[in-house]
């Protein structure tokens, strides 16, 4: 089936980008990839089940993780999506400056090895924060929510373990997040 | 004392009659005097030893063929030892222990009670409810009833306490008697001498064994099956048990041969089997033998070939679909399903051959859309990933719309799904 290309606009890294020309079958992850230059989210099993991909989609119900590798790229048309290259905090240059709380973690506890799945950890970690600043959950669910978040997501250098004790550290440290 | 004018008396006395000779028929009909048995006396002869033991191997496939461990193994549980529940409207009814621990199972239970317990509907404490689906078992042979009887009393005896039922009125269960009486057939299985022994053998496994009709055909008011509707179909646990009539299963893309690798195998062009049948596939029809598959495909498709259905219009022919439809679908599902509904081999099933797109509702496409599925392992090492819900990724309008256009592209069926058919669907999911 050959497709057409339609133009597409939307927000990414809070920046709006577009309208792009895009077929109208392609992947989100390709386009990041291919149109704008952000590789940082992994093409890894390309079918879903290894969230490498994943990316986050602000809208009115918050924050969720998305799998980019299967998801459309016009499905994202004026929506607001956030990649693991807009976390870091920046200069006025783009450089680095700082990380964010979720990436500084995983690099203090030694979370990931060859690293190809930590776009997606990242991710995964960033809309939990983001989701218990809003809505703390009890000490002794905390670990249950944090498996919720990330225990779909596959580490084939298997850092499960330190990913997890990173979140768990790094949510424990930081007020508001935790009742009772 | 009241006086009453003669007539009214004689009118009076009339009623107390009738009023009697209902009572007391009523209590005939309780009481088994108009309850046809088809276990016959040599039943109560016990099996010896040396028969159970012969009949311990086949007992095993006859359980796997009927399918017991749908209901007596709860999820997790030990093997037949009961405890799964079943909702129903007036309350839960929770299976039984059937391993042959004598103080909380059948252990006691003779080869009588055994066979009237499944061909009857009667067990030694009484009558059974009809989610024991003893009207397809009555069909039974008396030397399956047997082999089944040896097989289940072979297993480990198992020590747990079956759950007490949370009927309001558990002393209904002797009017199960008038129920038996509309709904429970005389007769048990006779062969059909003029159609070919693998139609009989077919027939026997879709009625008496799989009790297929138990699911798939209609059921009235009393709750029992509707034989003039035989494997039309029906609404079971909110989602379509599909039309099995030769009709139906031609509808869906299906002949004997393709029906025969389908039953044991859980999948095949025409998709992967979900809700109820992905269990049957797994406890029962991944054992059946390749001959009573076939048996069984032949019965359940008739032996008058139904005229193929029309393959369904090519994708460009299908005009009037909603464009949004298409572009959902482009967007959210082609990745996996492919850009033409070709699908990909053990990760999802193709849309183009797809059943659930030819059925006349689109109440179970919209319930996996809506609600997605697990990850299913299926025989032979075969998978298929699990499906995500999209239920909250799109509005009631997007996903009427997606179901639209897939039943209309790839299903031949291209009457639009209504934004309540999705809220009924909504509403009935977690």
């Amino acid at each position: 089936m050959t497709l057409r290309k339609s133009p597409l606009s939307l927000t990414v890294n809070g920046k709006p980008v577009g309208p792009i020309d895009v077929p109208d079958d392609m992947m989100l992850l390709d386009v990041l990839h291919e149109y704008l230059g952000l590789t940082g989210s992994r093409m890894a099993c390309g079918q879903g089940i290894c969230h490498a991909c994943a990316v986050i989609l602000d809208g009115p119900a918050g924050p969720r993780e998305i799998r980019s590798c299967i998801t459309g790229a016009h499905f994202f048309s004026n929506k607001s999506i956030r990649t693991v290259e807009g976390h870091a905090e920046r200069d006025a240059q783009g450089n680095v400056v700082r990380l964010s709380p979720v990436q500084q973690a995983f690099i203090e506890h030694f979370s990931f090895q060859c690293g190809y799945c930590t776009p997606g950890f990242v991710t995964a970690a960033t809309v939990l924060v983001e989701r218990l600043k809003k809505e703390p959950v009890a000490r002794r669910d905390l670990e249950a929510a944090i498996d919720k978040a990330m225990g779909q997501h596959i580490c084939r250098c298997t850092g499960y373990v330190r990913y997890f004790e990173a979140v768990r550290d790094l949510v424990l440290a930081t007020p508001g997040l935790v009742k009772g | 004392m009241i006086r009453l004018s003669p007539r009214l008396r004689r009118f009076a006395l009339a009623i107390v009659v009738v009023a009697g000779i209902v009572a007391i028929g009523a209590l005939a009909v309780m009481a088994g005097l108009f309850s046809t048995s088809v276990v016959d006396a040599s039943a109560r002869t016990p099996l010896t030893a040396d028969q159970t033991k012969g009949l311990v191997e086949r007992g095993r496939y006859l359980v796997r063929a009927a399918d017991c461990a749908a209901c007596h193994t709860a999820d997790g549980g030990a093997p037949l030892a009961g405890g799964r529940p079943f909702p129903m409207p007036f309350g839960t009814l929770y299976a039984t222990n059937i391993t042959p621990d004598p103080e909380t199972g059948i252990g006691r239970w003779s080869r009588a009670d055994f066979q009237r317990a499944l061909r009857d509907g009667t067990a030694p404490r009484g009558h059974l409810y009809p989610a024991m689906p003893y009207v397809s078992y009555r069909q039974l042979t008396a030397d399956d009833t047997d082999a089944i009887f040896a097989y289940v009393m072979s297993r480990p005896p198992i020590r747990q306490q079956n759950r007490a039922n949370s009927f309001p009125f558990d002393y209904v269960r002797p009017t199960l008697a008038f129920w038996n009486l509309i709904n429970l057939p005389a007769k048990g299985f006779v062969p059909d001498t003029a159609k070919p022994a693998d139609w009989n053998r077919g027939k026997y496994l879709v009625d008496a064994l799989g009790h297929c009709g138990e699911c798939h055909t209609p059921r009235d008011l009393t709750l029992g099956m509707i034989q003039q509707r035989y494997l039309q179909g029906t609404r079971i646990e909110q989602v379509d048990a599909p039309d099995v009539t030769p009709a139906g299963l031609s509808r869906m893309g299906f002949d004997a041969a393709a029906l025969a690798r389908y039953l044991p195998a859980g999948t095949g062009p025409q998709g992967v089997m979900n809700f109820s049948m992905y269990d049957v596939v797994h406890n029962s029809t991944r054992w059946l033998t390749q001959g009573d598959a076939a048996a069984m495909a032949a019965y359940l498709m008739g032996s008058r070939p139904v005229a193929s259905s029309a393959p369904a219009a090519p994708a460009a022919a299908a005009s009037g679909l909603p464009a949004a439809g298409r572009q959902t679908y482009l967007q959210l599902c082609s990745a996996c399903h492919g850009i033409d509904g070709e699908g990909i081999a053990h990760v999802a099933p193709p849309m183009r051959t797809n059943a659930s797109l030819r059925l006349s509702s689109p109440r179970n496409l919209l319930v996996v859309v809506t609600g997605g599925l697990p990850e299913r392992p299926l025989p032979g090492g075969e998978r298929f990933q699990a499906m995500p819900a999209f239920g909250h990724l799109l509005d009631d309008r997007q996903i009427a719309d997606l179901a639209t256009w897939l039943r209309g592209t790839w299903g031949g069926m291209p009457a639009a799904v209504t934004q309540d058919e999705v809220r009924a669907v909504r509403s009935t999911l977690p």
